[in-house]
This record gives C-alpha cells, structure tokens and sequence, in this order.
C-alpha cells in the first residue's frame, strides 16, 4: 500500500517536530545547558559546517564502503545458503539451531576475534558487518523460498524437473524480492555495527567523528553526524526500495 | 585488501595462534623472518600517548633508521591489548598495571621498556561539588577508567589511607557513610556522567580532566603527581620477541621515544598545538583544552607545591622503587575478577621479570643521562626515594 511522498514527507516533518519538541523539554533547561548541542538549532549548523569540510566527505566514503562491501560479502555467502537451507528440508532442520544460536550474539563481540584472525583494522570491520548481516539474510531468503506456492513445485515436479531445475526456474525468481527485502534489512543493521566497528583502528568513517564528537563533549557535531547518517541510510534504502520494486512480479 | 588474501591470512595466523597456544608464547614465526620489520605503534586518544605521537610526528623514528607506520588511535585499552597480542601493533603505552596483569595473570611475554610519562591524571569533581578532600568521598559514588589502571590503584590508596572502605557494587546499592563505590565507566563517558550527576567523582587521565575543567568548570580534587610525586601511569610497552630478535630496533625506538620526551619537556606548548585537531590532528581535541594539559597547575590548586610536579611530566626511567610499589599496591586493590595470582607475586622478581631497562639506560647515557631529566643522584643515579602522601 503506497500513499504517496505527501504523506512521507509529512511523517518526516512530524518526527523532526517530535525531536524540537523533545530536546527543547530536556536541554533547554539551565541544568541541561551543556547538552544543548542536541537541539536544531547548534546541530543544523554543525551539519552546514561539516558539509564543507573534506574530512566529513571522506568519512562519508568511508563509510559507505564498509558498508557495501560488508553487506556485499554477507550477500555472496549468505544468499545461496538461504536459497539452500529454504529449499532442502533436511539442511534447515540442520542449520536452523546453529542460525539462531548465532543471530542472538551481539556482532561487536566478535571483535577480539576480528582482531586476532584479520591483518587489517579495515577487514575487521569488514567481518563485523559480515556478522552482524549474515544471519537476517539467510533468514529472509530461506522464508522466501519456502512461501512459494507448492503446486508450482508438484507441476515441475510432474514434467520431470530436477532439483537445479527446480531452483533456477521457479525459486531463484520467486525469491529475488525476499532477498532484496533482506539486503534492506541488512542494511540498517550494518549502519548499527558501523559506530562501534569504527572503534578499531580506522582513521576516518562517520562512526568514528561520532566517537570524535563523544571524546570532545561535542553534542552538535555529534547530532549532525546522526542525522548524516539517517540522510544516507534512507537514501540507499529507497534504492533498494526501486530495485525490489523492478522485481515484484507478484 | 581483497577477500582472498584475508581468508588465506586466517588460515595461516589461526595456525599461528594454535601453535601459539600450546607453548604459551605469542609469537607469529611468519613475521620474525620478514627483512624489515615496520615499527607498529598503536595508541589511545589521551595524552599518555604524547611521547609516541611526538616522536612520530618529528621523525625521530626515522631518524633512526627505522621504518615506521603511522601510529594508529584505537577507543579502548581492551581493543589496544587485544590489537598488541594479535601483532597489529609491536610497540605501544599501556598503564601500568596492565602488563602486571598480561604478564603475571594471562603469562603473556610482554616487558616495560621505559615510563613513557609521569603523573598525566586528576581525580576531578564537579564545580559546585563540597568534595575536597579524599575524606569527603564517603558515600560516593566514584568513576575508574579500568580495574588494572594505576587510577584505580590510585583513588584506592586514597581512600584506604582517609579510612574509607573502597566496595563494588550496582549502583542503586546502599553505601555506608564510610563506604566508597568504585565502577568502570569509559573515559569519554566521563565528564557527561559526572555533568548528569549520575557520579560524584572520577579520575582519569587527561584530556578528560581539563575537557571537563574546559565544557562545565569541574574542579580538579586533586591531581595524581600531588599524591604520588612523579608517579609513572602509561609505559612503554613490547613483545619480549622483539626484544630478542630485534634488540637493534628496539634500542632505536627507545632512542627516538627518550628524545622526544625531551622535547615534550621544552616544548609544551607546541606539544599542545601539535596533538590538537588544529596542529597533526593525533587526538580529537581543540588546542585550548590540551594547553591545560601541558601547562602547569597554579599553586592554590596544590596540596605539594613545594614538589614541583608538572601536571604531566616526561622522565623515561623506570625506577624499580615504584615497580615495586605499584605490585605491592596492586595486592592491595579491589578489583573485580581472579587476583590469585597477586598473592604470591615477589615485587622484587616480578619487577625484575616485566621490566628491561637496558635499552633506556643506553639512551640516557647517549642524551646525558637522568639529569637531562631534572633527577640528580650523584652516588645512586638510577634510584629514587617514592614520595605518596594522601590529604
């Protein structure tokens, strides 16, 4: 159900009144005068100010790209397994305590092992991402290939389709938009990792000015780095959102 | 760095850290063999990094002969020790009850090198706070950066000898007027903790104190070099691999952080502006709040005057005096987790086990030695009587 950018740009205006609203209650009072580089005001300049600024664009392609490479790698791996675990039975009877055991652990406590097992600060991060985006993928994918309708399945069956067959022609298309729907998801959980991912030994990326920001009590920049990275996330999201619906044959 | 090559890597380094395990030592055969092996220094964003940052910046590494990476900022001593023993790092600064801990506790072969810096840290309250002495921080509620931290030996030493009882505890728990809760907060989360009143003191290293000092006024109850006169707190730390295989390089980094502490010592303002994001940019910090740092504390703001200390200072060597106070004071301190291993650790052995001063006495003698850092001892140079007095 789709109604329409009017009534999204309306839900977008009643949040940043709702965030005017909140931070003018708690940081406009006098006990409070430190914090008040959360409000509007300080944070829409500081986002100004960091727009010209090099080091806030090169944190930006920093960024971005621990995210798409993260989110790219989890996908390499984690499509084909949810395609298989979502087609086999006996492989989601097996994978399916060891799935959930893994997507309950919080990914940042992989670090000591990112740390240990990878050369680069850089693809420790990149296995964070991996971690912490693997597991909605597989599950996403794995719950598409099981909603398929089974007639179609008995009607191949019945012309004597084999297995690859069976996933080529009718799961693979059949799932395409799951799988996007679950790189979506994936997507606002990498977003997530990033801040404390960029804790390791990186110099630049929008999770480390926030960390930046913390070290230095500079709740402006801080706030601008937030709504930095909301302004991204929606905008890759409403890619995504195109590209699925290139693909909703349904 | 493509996919392949990191997975090609885990196999080898899991290999490495398997073999590793089985004779308790960390070292990473592959690496010892390589014809030049890069210095890798890592660091935390505080000003216990300075004399690492410095001789960086002005080259005194590569004045050696050295080749060396930029050094790298990581957020946490838990990511800084975890980077060390996985060989991302070969030369940092650690407080000093951390290689206690990693060489006795976990039998990690790590050794001190040198002290990197002197004193550097404050047990900082808010301004309007009625706290001014260790005395008034019964039933408090008292910020530490870190279990093994010369901080949290530090406020415990305080506390113990005012008679209070130091405790660890959730923070809704009830206190005794004479009992002090002590918990782990990380440093950034500091200032805004004691600003949102959700603690009454911390200590901690600076900038933290002077950020506070700098945003909301806090007070500074005392500073740590006015407890424990020139008191080391981050020291110069390596693999004892690398001292083995590498005694050469070794040396010319110590040469290279000893020159740079003199420097630091003449310098400080431009050691200020050249951390500062508006000189290299190593910390986040504005060059205002890091001036505090490297400017010394007025008179009023001293309990010890007369010691002169400065609020950080620079002396490379490490007196076995305060090695062997620091163990027997950590035997002492509450921490959370297994200290059986403090129980029968010999001050005397382990200071001789952790720390190497070779390589520092050969750099002081090559810069002129101690009195280059305002220490004369003409009979015995390289001793030194600790002064600790808690008011």
């Amino acid at each position: 159900m789709r109604l329409g950018w009017k009534f999204e740009l309306l839900g977008l205006l009643l949040f940043a009144l709702a965030w005017v609203a909140v931070t003018h209650l708690f940081f406009s009072q006098p006990q409070h005068a430190h914090f008040k580089g959360f409000l509007p005001g300080p944070t829409l300049a500081a986002l100004g100010d960091a727009f010209q600024s090099s080091r806030f664009w090169l944190s930006v392609f920093a960024s971005l790209k621990r995210i798409i490479i993260g989110i790219f790698l989890a996908a390499l791996m984690g499509l084909p397994l949810g395609i298989l675990i979502g087609f086999f039975p006996l492989l989601r009877g097996l994978s399916y305590s060891a799935i959930q055991f893994v997507r309950m652990i919080s990914p940042l406590s992989w670090m000591p092992i990112a740390l240990l097992i990878f050369t680069t600060f850089e693809s420790a991060v990149y296995f964070l991402i991996v971690m912490a985006t693997i597991c909605p993928i597989i599950l996403n994918t794995a719950m598409g290939v099981t909603s398929i309708n089974s007639q179609w399945i008995k009607m191949a069956l019945n012309q004597g389709a084999n297995n690859t067959q069976l996933i080529r022609t009718i799961v693979i298309p059949h799932s395409v938009p799951h799988m996007i729907t679950s790189l979506r998801l994936a997507l606002g959980v990498a977003w997530i990792v990033l801040v404390p991912a960029e804790f390791l030994g990186v110099s630049s990326g929008l999770g480390y000015l926030i960390n930046d920001a913390r070290d230095t009590m500079e709740y402006d920049r801080l706030m601008a780095m937030i709504i930095a990275i909301g302004i991204l996330g929606f905008v890759l999201d409403r890619m995504f959102q195109k590209l699925q619906q290139m693909f909703s044959w349904s | 760095m493509t996919f392949l090559h990191s997975r090609r890597h885990f196999i080898k380094t899991t290999a490495a850290a398997a073999g590793a395990a089985v004779c308790r030592s960390l070292s990473f055969p592959g690496r010892v063999l390589s014809a030049q092996e890069p210095l890798k220094l890592g660091y935390l964003p505080i000003t216990d990094a300075t004399p690492l940052l410095v001789a960086y910046e002005l080259g005194y590494f590569a004045h050696e002969g050295l080749t060396v990476e930029r050094p790298v900022m990581v957020r946490s001593w838990k990511i800084l020790t975890e980077s060390f023993l996985a060989g991302k790092f070969n030369l940092t600064h650690m407080l000093f009850p951390i290689p206690v801990w990693m060489r006795f506790k976990q039998k990690i072969p790590v050794k001190v090198l040198a002290w990197d810096h002197t004193n550097g840290s404050a047990v900082t309250v808010r301004g309007d706070s009625k706290i001014n002495t260790f005395k008034d921080l019964g039933g408090t509620q008292v910020a530490v950066p870190s279990w093994y931290s010369m901080h949290n030996l530090i406020m415990q030493l305080g506390l113990t000898t005012q008679g209070l009882t130091p405790v660890i505890r959730p923070q809704s728990a009830a206190l005794a007027p004479h009992e002090v809760n002590l918990f782990i907060l990380p440093p950034p989360d500091m200032p805004a903790a004691l600003l949102g009143r959700k603690i009454n003191a911390f200590i901690v290293a600076d900038p933290f104190n002077a950020l506070a000092q700098e945003k909301f006024k806090a007070r500074i109850m005392r500073y740590s070099g006015d407890i424990w006169k020139n008191h080391p707190c981050c020291v110069i730390v390596t693999h004892d691999r690398l001292i083995q295989h590498r005694p050469a390089m070794v040396q010319k980094a110590v040469n290279a952080i000893v020159r740079a502490q003199t420097w630091c010592k003449a310098n400080p303002r431009e050691t200020a502006h050249l951390l500062s994001r508006d000189g290299a940019g190593y910390l986040p910090l504005p060059e205002t709040v890091l001036n505090r740092v490297f400017t010394p504390p007025d008179a009023e703001e001293l309990v010890h005057p007369h010691w002169d200390v400065a609020r950080i200072g620079f002396q490379p060597f490490p007196f076995p005096s305060a090695t062997r106070f620091i163990v027997d004071q950590m035997k002492q301190t509450r921490v959370e987790g297994d200290t059986a291993f403090l129980a029968d650790l010999d001050a005397g052995r382990a200071t001789q086990q952790l720390v190497d001063d070779t390589f520092v006495r050969q750099a002081l003698d090559e810069m002129g030695g101690l009195a280059t850092f305002g220490h004369s001892n003409l009979e015995k140079p390289f001793t030194r009587e600790e002064s600790v007095e808690i008011n």
